[in-house]
């Protein structure tokens, strides 16, 4: 307790110092204050003598029983010290307020003299201001009547220099038109327009009359100029627009100036017919070499620039007038293209065609420099298009209608003398139509390709397209063509051959031939040729010459069959007519070998004109010898022959069985050789059927044999002699001898002797 | 090309006609005849065994003549028709076959009938081919007979067509309309009304070898030609064909449509071969001949498939009609072929 007393009045003692004077101060100012702090704990209590809890009876009870005597006397006189203390603060206190309050009332005295004097300036200033006000009003009122008069005068000086204007005028007017300042004639007139149209009636009539009268001599210069075409373009620009501010109707000079245009489009056509005759006239052979160049007049090219210039004057005369040259320029564009088609559906040569297009397009640049808007290049890319692929599908079908003509000629003329020769002629020149032709067209088209007009460099994707197209299509249709000239496809065409057997109708047999050799022809050409055309694209040769060859299969075959028909015809008259059974002897040789033999040589003889050679030709005519031969046939067949009864069907059977198999029908090549063979194995296999179906007698029997005798001898005179035709021979006469009641065959010698008379008789009538 | 996939048989002579035997239900069997001037020569029943890998000759019955034409009736397995000739003239018969064949060593046919008002070579004789009329056509070089044959009284009583009519080679009587039936001659196929016995239509061909209507299609007919191939017609349009097949190598001789499968046609040829084609022609009936003619090049190959095992001309051709995908061939050689074509079938 001591300890703490101690420390507290060690330490702070200036503090609590401080501290009673604040309090004694706020206690002073703010008397509740007291209340405010919490109630202080009883130790608290009894030792803050500050709060107003203090009770200091209390105190003095716990300090007198806490304290000894000592602690009381020091306790004592800290107090008398602390109240000293207290004495003084309070003292000073009391002197420093009322200096305060002195010097405040110091203040405010001195305000309060201060103040009185301003309120009498206040008042000077606001008579000062009401006085300058009133004169300032007078000032104006004086002056506003000066004021209204000078206005009215100056609008009465602006009237009048209008009213000087309009009297004027029409002497300016003509003073305009002498120096022809008619853009500044027009912007007077206009100018005193709106008062014509007030007053034009009364005051200023005569005034009016006379500008009038002026400005139709403008208007009437105006449009001399515009139509003038010494005038530059601007001047004529300017003169419409002029006129069109002066309300002239423009629209009808505008319809009159394109008529204009119009009629010099006519007559730039007309030059166009001309050149296009000279054109026309160039593709005659007579002129053929003559270069196309030569040939465009210069006059055109000039017709058109004059064109060109019109259309530009006239663009910019009249510059909303776009989509009616347009109009015009696509019309030109047009009638050439028009001209062109009607050129090609005359057939032309590439060269001229090409010349005729260049023409156009450099027209169509002339007329694209004046006239952008009409995008007269895509235009005349459009009609071009159209009109290169009607060149190209038409060079087809003239190439088309050459080829057939070629073919078709022979047919024409078959002369007896060059009979020997036509076929081959018709070949040598079909082949060199479809050859030459299309070797032509291709080079055509090269040059079409190749040429820099700008029209076919953009073209040149289609141009490419379309030959590639008219390509395939050319052979499909030279392919039907084909049939349809072999009569395949006409079965009702086909019968009328057969049953005319006319000699144009040889000649029509004959032409299959032809058309199936150039068939192959055209087959392998098909291919090459497109191969060497455009490499990077795909040509669908492959397919094309599939086709050809098929066809030319389909022709070879469909030839064949005519001949085999023919000799069948003939067989089945030999067959029917007479009554086998009751044949007589056989004196000679019948006569259908003869026309058999014929029509065989016939065969040969086209057939030889027109198939190549085959391969494997063997020697036969010179080592071959008839009588041997037949000696030998003759002994197999008396083998046969001489054993009858129920064995003899055994017989054969088995003799088939060691006998290899012998392949009849063979494929067909395209060659000399296979043909005539195949015709030969095809109409004795007939012979044999013909046979089997019906019943001889022995003398029918020795007939038919004689008959294959011959037949066996001269054929090996006439062609190469297969197995399979010696065997086909054999059966002949196999067929006979079973349907033989009686089949005794004749006697070697008989046979040899009267085959040989038949020999040296036909021998005979062949020279 | 195919093997000896099919099954043999061979006669003793040549022979140039087979016929299926319709009125046989419970097996499927063939009657065929020989050809044999000099001979004698038989008719042979053959059956196809039940497993199908064998021929077995169910009778064998002399006959006086060569024969040329052979037709089963269609509603008496025992009654078949021939067409015989003794080289210098021809007969046409009815036959029967005896009931007790089975027991007696050589046993001889009964003749129910002779059609014999014929005076030229006769052609062949054809049966009604809708069920049980009684009724026979037979064809000479002139003329049409129609028969009633009435087997009771084992006689026929004919009816002769008008006119004169130049080298008939064949004929073919409609499935569909028992009044008409078609001839071939020379330069025609030629159509009768058999009521009236009068011509009806003509399709203008020459060289028609033989004709066959389509069993299932009305108005199609096919015919083969020497040298030009097979034609399918629709009669309706008489003036071009509607479809080409390319036929064979040398005549064909024999055409004949299957009796159940549409448009599965049989043709054999002097080139001793047997083709087999399919040539539909449903979708186009009502079309243009042209466009036919496009969409036939479209198609895929019509022929099916070419026997070739032969060693002889084919004359002899015949489709089962209980067994349709079946058909035996005869070549002339005397070998009959028995095939089936299921193979090709399932390719559909």
């Amino acid at each position: 307790m001591v300890e703490r007393e101690k420390t507290r009045t060690d330490d702070v003692p200036l503090d609590d110092k401080a501290k009673r004077m604040r309090d004694l101060l706020s206690s002073f100012y703010n008397p509740d204050h007291s209340s405010a702090p919490k109630p202080p704990s009883d130790y608290e209590n009894l030792d803050a003598i500050n709060s107003t809890s203090f009770d200091p009876d209390h105190y003095m009870n716990v300090l007198v029983q806490k304290s000894n005597l000592e602690g009381l006397l020091r306790r004592h006189v800290e107090m008398a010290a602390e109240i000293k203390n207290l004495d003084t603060d309070l003292q000073m206190l009391v002197y420093e307020n009322y200096n305060k309050f002195i010097s405040a009332t110091d203040a405010i005295k001195w305000m309060k003299s201060n103040i009185v004097g301003m309120q009498a300036d206040m008042e000077q200033l606001l008579d000062k201001i009401m006085s300058v006000q009133s004169r300032s009003d007078g000032v104006n009122t004086s002056l506003f009547e000066k004021r209204e008069h000078i206005e009215k005068l100056h609008r009465t000086r602006n009237l009048l220099r209008k009213v000087q204007f309009i009297y004027d005028l029409p002497a300016r007017l003509s003073k305009c038109i002498k120096s022809e300042a008619y853009a500044d004639a027009v912007k007077f007139y206009i100018g005193a327009m709106p008062i014509f149209k007030a007053y034009g009636d009364s005051s200023f009539q005569d005034c009016k009359g006379a500008s009038e009268e002026a400005i139709v001599t403008v208007v009437k210069n105006l449009q001399a100029k515009l139509f003038s075409d010494s005038e530059s373009i601007q001047a004529r620009a300017e003169a419409a627009v002029l006129l069109k501010q002066l309300d002239f109707p423009v629209h009808s000079l505008q319809a009159k100036l394109l008529e204009k245009l119009e009629q010099s489009l006519g007559d730039l056509q007309l030059k166009t017919v001309r050149i296009e005759n000279i054109l026309r006239e160039s593709n005659d052979p007579s002129k053929q070499g003559k270069p196309f160049e030569s040939i465009p007049s210069t006059g055109h090219e000039v017709s058109v620039h004059g064109f060109a210039e019109a259309i530009r004057a006239y663009r910019v005369i009249f510059p909303d007038s776009e989509s009616q040259l347009i109009k015009l320029a696509q019309n030109l564009v047009i009638k050439h293209f028009e001209m062109i088609k009607q050129c090609v559906k005359r057939r032309i040569s590439s060269a001229n065609f090409l010349g005729a297009l260049r023409t156009i397009w450099t027209d169509v640049l002339l007329m694209d420099e004046v006239l952008s808007e009409a995008s007269l290049a895509d235009f005349s890319l459009e009609a071009g298009q159209v009109t290169v692929k009607k060149y190209v599908a038409s060079t087809f079908t003239y190439l088309l209608q050459d080829i057939s003509d070629a073919l078709l000629k022979v047919k024409v003329s078959p002369k007896e003398e060059a009979e020997e020769h036509a076929l081959k002629l018709a070949l040598e020149a079909s082949k060199k139509a479809v050859l030459q032709g299309s070797m032509d067209l291709l080079l055509d088209f090269r040059q079409l390709l190749d040429d820099d007009l700008g029209l076919l460099v953009k073209l040149r994707e289609f141009i490419v397209d379309w030959v590639q197209k008219g390509f395939q299509d050319f052979f499909r249709a030279l392919d039907d063509r084909f049939l349809l000239l072999s009569g395949r496809k006409n079965p009702s065409s086909q019968d009328q051959g057969l049953s005319e057997g006319a000699p144009g109708e040889k000649v029509l047999v004959g032409i299959v031939l032809v058309l199936a050799q150039l068939s192959e022809i055209a087959a392998s050409f098909s291919g090459d040729g497109a191969r060497g055309y455009e490499n990077e694209h795909a040509f669908a040769s492959g397919e094309i010459r599939q086709i050809f060859r098929s066809a030319a299969e389909k022709l070879l075959h469909h030839y064949i069959n005519m001949r085999t028909q023919r000799v069948s015809t003939l067989l089945r008259k030999r067959f029917t007519t007479p009554n086998w059974v009751k044949h007589k002897e056989p004196r000679e040789v019948h006569m259908f070998v003869d026309l058999f033999v014929q029509e065989l040589r016939a065969v040969q003889s086209e057939v030889k004109q027109i198939l190549p050679v085959g391969l494997m030709r063997k020697h036969h005519r010179s080592d071959s010898n008839g009588s041997t031969n037949s000696s030998r046939s003759n002994a197999l067949l008396d083998d046969r022959m001489t054993q009858k009864g129920r064995s003899q069907l055994l017989e054969t059977h088995l003799a088939k069985l060691f006998k290899q198999k012998v392949e009849i029908f063979t494929k067909v090549e395209s060659t000399q050789e296979s043909v005539e063979t195949t015709i030969v194995k095809l109409c004795l296999k007939s012979l044999q059927e013909f046979v089997r179906l019906k019943t001889f007698n022995r003398s029918g029997f020795q007939q038919i044999q004689l008959d294959v005798q011959f037949l066996r001898t001269i054929l090996r005179e006439i062609i190469e002699v297969e197995d399979a035709i010696d065997f086909l021979l054999d059966e002949v006469i196999v067929a006979a001898s079973e349907r033989c009641f009686d089949p005794v065959p004749l006697e070697p010698p008989i046979l040899d002797k009267l085959v040989q008379v038949k020999l040296a008789r036909s021998k005979e009538q062949s020279k | 090309m195919q093997g000896s996939s099919g099954i043999g048989y061979g006669l003793k002579y040549q022979g140039r006609c087979i016929s299926d035997v319709r009125a046989d239900t419970d097996h499927t069997s063939f009657i065929t005849g020989t050809l044999s001037l000099r001979e004698e020569n038989e008719v042979h029943l053959i059956r196809l065994s039940s497993s199908g890998t064998e021929l077995i000759c169910e009778g064998l019955f002399s006959h006086p003549n060569e024969i040329w034409d052979l037709a089963s009736c269609p509603f008496d397995q025992r009654i078949f028709s021939t067409v015989f000739s003794t080289g210098e003239s021809y007969g046409a018969a009815i036959w029967q076959i005896p009931e007790l064949y089975g027991q007696l060593n050589s046993p001889q046919l009964e003749r129910v009938a002779s059609l014999d008002a014929h005076v030229g070579k006769i052609n062949c004789v054809l049966w009604c081919p809708s069920g049980r009329h009684d009724k026979l056509i037979s064809i000479d070089d002139e003329n049409i007979f129609l028969w009633t044959l009435d087997c009771s009284k084992k006689a026929a009583q004919s009816k002769q067509s008008s006119g004169l009519l130049h080298y008939l080679s064949g004929g073919a009587w409609d499935p569909h309309d028992i009044n008409a039936v078609a001839t071939t001659c020379e330069s025609s196929v030629q159509f009768w009304d058999l009521r009236t016995m009068k011509k009806t239509n003509t399709i203008e061909r020459a060289h028609i070898r033989n004709a066959n209507y389509d069993m299932k299609k009305n108005h199609i007919l096919v015919t083969a030609e020497d040298e030009s191939g097979i034609h399918i017609w629709d009669l309706r349009k008489p003036k071009s064909p509607v479809r080409e097949l390319p036929g064979h190598t040398h005549w064909t001789w024999a055409v004949t449509c299957n009796p159940e499968y549409d448009g599965l046609i049989l043709s054999a040829g002097t080139d001793s071969t047997v083709n087999l084609w399919m040539a539909p022609t449903s979708a186009e009936d009502e079309a243009t001949s042209e466009s036919i003619a496009e969409s036939a090049t479209q198609q895929a190959d019509p022929l099916l498939n070419s026997y070739s095992d032969y060693e002889d001309s084919v004359y002899g051709l015949a489709w089962s009609n209980r067994e349709p995908w079946i058909f035996a061939s005869l070549s002339y050689d005397g070998r009959v072929v028995v095939e089936s074509v299921k193979p090709f079938l399932s390719r559909k």
